[in-house]
């Protein structure tokens, strides 16, 4: 009998939850903050420190809606003129589009950026463009697009990290002379060859690349030739299938100990630990130059907070995001997030991160290119379909070509 | 009489009405965006056919209708050839007649993500080792991974799912031949080839027609499948219109330039439908 009235208890909280859970999502307006996000896994960090805002401040209310398909449900409302008081998504290009279009709080001038590390700023100023003054955003989390390792593999070769680019192909010929899988490549999932790509283009391309291929000062032909070889020379160093392996295969074999490498960004680590938890893991940044000091890490936006231009709750709406950026908070989430902070002083500790911990603490990291592209061009399968055919001239002129196309529509 | 007449008014017109709102007034709606610059928010301009000489000039438009229609011709005519040779198999007076009509049917209640999932572990990993046991180097390597060959996994997975549809419209047709016309034939001397072309396959004429019809636009459709297997990939090898169209109007902020593109494809489909009725239909005889 107990149990059954537990039972009982829980399906009618459930009931209860999913219909609050409607309640919000269908964006009617009541005297509670909304926070809306566009992330999945990390929900429950956001509901315990939401709860521990809430006794902080028990006179703010806050909603947590984090709807599948989010950046969709968003543009959705942004035609209805409904946005949630305070956006928490990826500083990409729908980001951008909001910026441009006019709808979020310029943060500029609160207390909250001095707090943020100022390559973060840049970047999603960048992604406003020029012609929008200000700063719509406040970076909160990152992620990095890096080399995997194999540390065991690594001893066993008798090498260390690589500082240049010569030393990172010394040690693929090394391992691929033992007999190793140098670069363990997932290139079914088109996406997946964006992680080299953009290592190799961030350090390569000249500043601004996008600003002045539209401008007509820059173009795929002339800056990006150098990238194109330096792919094809990474695909030299896959395994005997690199188109036909996809990303989920891709990490169970790096864990099982298939690859000395693997080139994916912090996310794949917990992927990688799922398949095998007891594998020795190290990160580092491409080096894609061979000046050390030149290269930098790929590190992106992954979680911006965004405040609705038009909302009625804006102190509290900043109340809510000074308490995220706060340092403990801060730490928290990336500790239970596997992710990095665009806090200033808020490092990530976890061991197999200490390789790129140098650059988030000297700043020495720059955006992912592939933001800037124009999105209709589909970048990520033109690039696929160069990796397959190796008609370098063809590609970069395909590529430019793409590019004004899109712009042109 | 009147009443009835009401009666029938009633019946159809909430279906009209819902028809109406949720697929033609989007259409119209589409049509509408097809003339403008809008990007799927905020405000737009009138671009007049712009986006229609666009789509005309695009190459890589020109490739997604050709892979679309190399993949729905080859795949319609397979589909067709093998269900009705399993239709006639299921109506023949064999053991486990029901239970293999039922198996027969299963892959088309199975979900194409979950039908997807098992393809490509099949594709990934299954073929690539037999291949490697038996010494078969052309099929060491996943076959999604190869932009020549990729199109025929899609091909094998979408008849695979397809031939349980077509069997029982197939199988519903073959019901209706009378047997006496069979056993007519045979007093006649008719062999099962003579039978066949003679009897059957001019009696299920109707079924036939909208076999084709029907197979041919939901190839021409095409989009689960791929993005199942092969995203589009490699390259653009896979990458079929309504994927296009997806791809750029959802994702790549074209939503007016593949708005334009769907109206061009709609236009294609209505024609390409009309003539395989119209041709078909000639040759369907009356009982």
């Amino acid at each position: 009998m107990k149990l059954h009235s537990k039972l009982v208890t829980g399906f009618v909280s459930m009931a209860l939850g999913a219909a609050l859970l409607t309640g919000c999502s269908s964006g009617g307006k009541d005297d509670a903050l909304e926070v809306f996000s566009n992330k999945s896994e990390n929900t429950e960090t956001y509901k315990a420190l939401i709860k521990k805002f809430e006794e902080e401040n028990p006179d703010i209310d806050i909603k947590l809606n984090a709807p599948p398909e989010a950046e969709t449900v968003l543009k959705s409302r942004l035609t209805k003129n409904d946005l949630p008081d305070v956006m928490a998504i990826g500083g990409n290009a729908t980001y951008g589009e909001l910026a441009r279009a006019g709808v979020l709080m310029d943060l500029s001038d609160s207390e909250m950026i001095n707090k943020i590390q100022p390559a973060y700023l840049d970047m999603i100023n960048r992604l406003a463009g020029e012609e929008k003054e200000g700063t719509y955003g406040i970076p909160y989390a990152t992620n990095a697009n890096a080399v995997i390792y194999n540390k065991d593999k690594f001893e066993e070769l008798g090498v260390e990290v690589p500082k240049t680019w010569d030393e990172f192909v010394a040690i693929l010929d090394k391992a691929k002379a033992e007999g190793e899988i140098p670069l363990y490549l997932t290139l079914k999932d088109a996406w997946t060859g964006m992680i080299p790509w953009n290592s190799l283009a961030a350090n390569i391309q000249p500043e601004e690349f996008a600003k002045k291929v539209n401008n007509g000062e820059a173009s795929f032909q002339e800056d990006y030739p150098e990238v194109a070889d330096k792919m094809l020379t990474l695909l030299e160093y896959g395994h005997q299938d690199n188109m036909g392996v996809a990303y989920g295969d891709g990490n169970t074999a790096f864990a099982k100990g298939e690859g000395v490498m693997y080139l994916q960004g912090n996310w794949a680590i917990p992927e990688i630990k799922k398949a095998n938890p007891d594998i020795n893991l190290g990160v580092f940044a491409m080096p894609v130059t061979n000046t050390p000091e030149e290269n930098k890490l790929v590190s992106g936006v992954d979680v911006l907070f965004a405040v609705n231009s038009d909302t009625e709750y804006s102190e509290e709406a900043k109340k809510f995001i000074e308490f995220m950026i706060n340092e403990q908070n801060a730490k928290q989430y990336i500790d239970e997030q596997a992710a990095f902070s665009a806090v200033e002083g808020v490092f990530q500790e976890d061991p197999v991160m200490e390789g790129i911990k140098v650059n988030f603490q000297e700043g020495s990291i720059t955006s992912f290119p592939d933001h800037y592209y124009p999105a209709g061009m589909q970048a990520e399968n033109l690039i696929q379909d160069f990796l397959i055919n190796k008609n370098k001239d063809e590609f970069l002129k395909k590529m430019d070509e793409e590019w004004e196309k899109v712009q042109n529509r | 009489m009147h009443k009835r007449k009401n009666a029938f008014i009633i019946m159809t017109v909430p279906a009209l009405l819902l028809f109406f709102t949720f697929h033609t007034y989007p259409a119209l709606q589409g049509v509408y965006y097809s003339f403008t610059n809008w990007r799927g928010y905020g405000d737009f301009d009138f671009v007049g056919l712009k986006n229609y000489i666009n789509v005309f000039k695009d190459e890589r438009a020109l490739h997604a209708y050709l892979f679309t229609f190399k993949f729905a011709v080859v795949s319609t005519i397979l589909v067709n050839v093998i269900s009705l040779i399993v239709a006639m198999g299921l109506n023949a007076k064999i053991k486990f007649q029901k239970t293999l009509r039922a198996v027969y049917f299963m892959p088309n209640i199975l979900s194409i993500l979950i039908v997807g999932y098992i393809f490509n572990f099949i594709f990934a990993h299954f073929i690539p080792e037999i291949a490697e046991g038996l010494g078969i180097n052309a099929l060491t390597r996943n076959i999604l991974g190869d932009q020549d060959v990729a199109w025929i996994g899609v091909v094998i997975v979408a008849v695979w799912q397809a031939v349980a549809f077509n069997t029982i419209l197939y199988l519903a047709g073959l019901v209706t031949i009378p047997e006496d016309l069979y056993e007519a034939a045979s007093i006649d001397g008719a062999g099962p080839w003579r039978k066949f072309w003679s009897i059957t396959f001019p009696l299920i004429a109707t079924f036939f027609t909208i076999n084709m019809v029907l197979a041919m636009k939901n190839f021409l459709m095409v989009f689960d499948h791929i993005i199942a297997l092969t995203g589009g990939g490699p390259g653009q090898a896979t990458e079929s219109i309504s994927l296009l169209i997806y791809r750029g109007g959802f994702e790549g902020g074209e939503f007016a330039y593949q708005s334009a593109n769907a109206v061009v494809y709609f236009v294609i489909i209505v024609v390409i439908s009309v003539i395989q009725i119209k041709v078909l239909q000639r040759r369907e005889v009356e009982m």
